[in-house]
């Protein structure tokens, strides 16, 4: 059954997400702990279709600062990846990469800032690079942006590029855990609607 | 205590006389401020897109087209006179720059474009506007003066 928006996901087809997820996840956690050295484990991954009210109560506050990567997508598969992280999680890496710790994303300086962007690169390529093997697709990634500014305003990005199509964004993935201590991060797949029935067609649903 | 409304995305609120309308976080969306000063009439519009496609979608407020329409029926019948009224506009950024794909993101400039063909269409003026960039903005208008302010992160705020 051909598919026009998030929302009209099935269980069953909910569930392929979350495998998909599972891999990109475990995969992005390997990558993290080799960078920052420690053992980094994951929870059980989750998909949840959220309109962008709900997403950004999930998250913080609109008007919160966060630090984001996007990376579009293109090939066989066309879309978005947008990777978020509060300042809590930047401080629980810089500590480990830097030994530094910063009070807001403000303060911080060009290393600090850099070293999460290439957290935020890792973490996303890695991410994508494992589950486009597992649906075995030819997927071209841009070179990442990141930027840190306003909840609400990062989250609008994907939806105003899909927003013809969906207000819905798809939120496929696990918490991190360092030191027995979640690492607020939130990755977004936002493929567009062709891509996502040709994941599904490929992975048999 | 003063009363202050908070207008969600793809969203519009209006009011009389005194307190405040706000709404948060203006990425690649516009928030558009109309402010008739003679019977302090004010009201903010949130649109996300250009134009609506699909003409069976109800959400009228999603899009610079059918949102400014909407809002300016919505005005006059509360008795906005259009040559009274002025127009603020803010938001359009790009957050993300994609190298090698200029036309990604340019949402914003798009919005911001179409606002100010449909707002010239109407009749209407704008006489003060903070467009682009790459920052988002959080956008209110005192309903008692029609002053904008512009809130952005790691900047002065700016009084429209």
């Amino acid at each position: 059954m051909k598919i026009n928006s998030y929302e009209e996901m099935n269980l069953q087809e909910l569930d392929v997400m979350r495998e998909i997820g599972s891999i990109g996840t475990s995969h992005a956690a390997t990558a993290l702990s080799q960078l920052v050295q420690k053992e980094i484990r994951i929870t059980i991954p989750m998909v949840h279709i959220l309109g962008y009210n709900e997403a950004v109560r999930r998250i913080g506050n609109e008007e919160e600062i966060v630090g984001a990567t996007l990376v579009k997508m293109s090939g066989d598969l066309n879309g978005l990846m947008l990777f978020l992280y509060n300042i809590q999680f930047a401080n629980k890496l810089l500590e480990k990469l830097l030994s530094e710790e910063f009070k807001a994303f403000e303060e911080m300086d060009d290393l600090a800032r850099s070293a999460l962007v290439e957290v935020g690169n890792i973490i996303i390529c890695s991410y994508i690079n494992a589950f486009t093997q597992f649906v075995n697709m030819d997927v071209s990634l841009s070179v990442p942006s990141s930027t840190v500014n306003m909840l609400g305003s990062i989250l609008t990005v994907p939806m105003a590029e899909f927003g013809y199509e969906t207000d819905k964004l798809m939120y496929c993935n696990a918490d991190f855990l360092m030191e027995g201590s979640v690492l607020p991060s939130w990755l977004l797949m936002l493929p567009d609607m062709k891509s996502l029935n040709e994941i599904l067609e490929r992975l048999g649903v | 205590m003063e009363k202050s409304l908070k207008v969600g995305i793809g969203d519009m609120k209006l009011t009389r006389g005194s307190g405040e309308i706000i709404t948060y976080a203006l990425g690649s969306c516009i928030g558009l401020a109309f402010y008739d000063p003679n019977i302090k009439l004010a009201a903010l519009l949130h649109i996300m897109l250009p134009e609506r496609m699909n003409p069976k979608d109800q959400n009228v407020f999603k899009y610079a087209d059918t949102g400014i329409k909407e809002t300016v029926r919505k005005l006059m019948a509360f008795g906005m006179v259009k040559a009274r009224t002025v127009v603020k506009i803010a938001g359009g950024a790009k957050m993300f720059e994609i190298s090698g794909n200029p036309n990604f993101g340019n949402i914003g400039i798009r919005n911001a474009d179409s606002c100010k063909k449909i707002l010239r269409a109407e009749g209407l003026r704008l006489v003060a506007e903070d467009t682009g960039a790459n920052y988002a903005r959080t956008m209110s208008i005192d309903v008692g003066t029609g002053t904008v302010l512009v809130r952005t992160f790691g900047r002065p705020l700016l009084r429209l």
